[in-house]
């Protein structure tokens, strides 16, 4: 079956390492996901300048390595990240700004990704909130 | 199982426990994450609430968050502690699944 699933809470809360459990769990079981989606307070999980604690489970490079290694389409909601400072380097440069956050294998798209990923997979599963 | 509700806050600091009972299904389920497995506490208004639903709903909680809260030993007797594969089998008994964000 194919799974969509989007994260709207930011990697300090516990629905965001949920989130992925669960989605190491789809694929466990033989599942697919046909496309994860990061919104909202979700678009931090794609930083690449996050610094988790050293006692603390680093999410957002968790997520990195569970994306890279099962090639899967990881898509970042661009309105929700520009706003939260979570650029690529194409949009850094687009707004003249001196850094970048957001890189391979993460991908800066519009809401419709979102939409389009819940009309295609067979079940949309989100997490959000504490 | 119809739809099934996810929740994750915890229901003596909001509402959505209450609002999510009041709507739901004869035959949907209902999983319990997060904070939201301290509606289980024992001598509980909502865990009296859980108890009282009709017998179509199904009641789940997410063992690891069970387990966080010392709540695994002491479960309703219709309520199911459940791991993420598990989880991940719910997700597709139901038509759907609903998350109160």
């Amino acid at each position: 079956m194919q799974f969509a699933i989007a994260v709207f809470s930011a990697p300090e809360q516990a629905s965001n390492r949920r989130a992925l459990r669960f989605a190491e769990a789809v694929l466990a079981e033989g599942h697919a996901i046909s496309r994860l989606f990061f919104y909202q307070a979700g678009v931090h999980s794609a930083s690449s300048q996050q610094v988790t604690a050293q006692d603390e489970l680093d999410l957002p490079r968790a997520w990195h390595e569970f994306v890279t290694q099962h090639q899967l389409d990881a898509v970042v909601c661009i309105a929700a990240a520009l706003r939260r400072g979570q650029l690529n380097q194409a949009e850094a440069e687009r707004y003249n700004r001196d850094g970048y956050s957001v890189q391979t294998p993460w991908e800066l798209s519009g809401l419709g990704q979102l939409h389009d990923a819940a009309q295609s997979a067979d079940r949309l599963i989100c997490f959000g909130g504490p | 199982m119809k739809t099934l509700h996810l929740l994750s806050h915890s229901p003596f600091t909001d509402q959505r426990l209450t609002s999510c009972l009041h709507v739901i299904g004869a035959n949907d389920g209902l999983l319990l994450t997060g904070d939201a497995v301290l509606a289980l506490q024992p001598g509980s208004l909502q865990r009296k609430a859980l108890e009282l639903m009709p017998a179509g709903v199904q009641l789940f909680a997410l063992e690891e968050d069970l387990i966080a809260r010392h709540l695994q030993d002491c479960l309703p007797e219709r309520v199911n502690s459940v791991d993420y594969p598990r989880f991940v089998a719910l997700s597709l008994q139901a038509d759907k699944v609903n998350s109160w964000l």
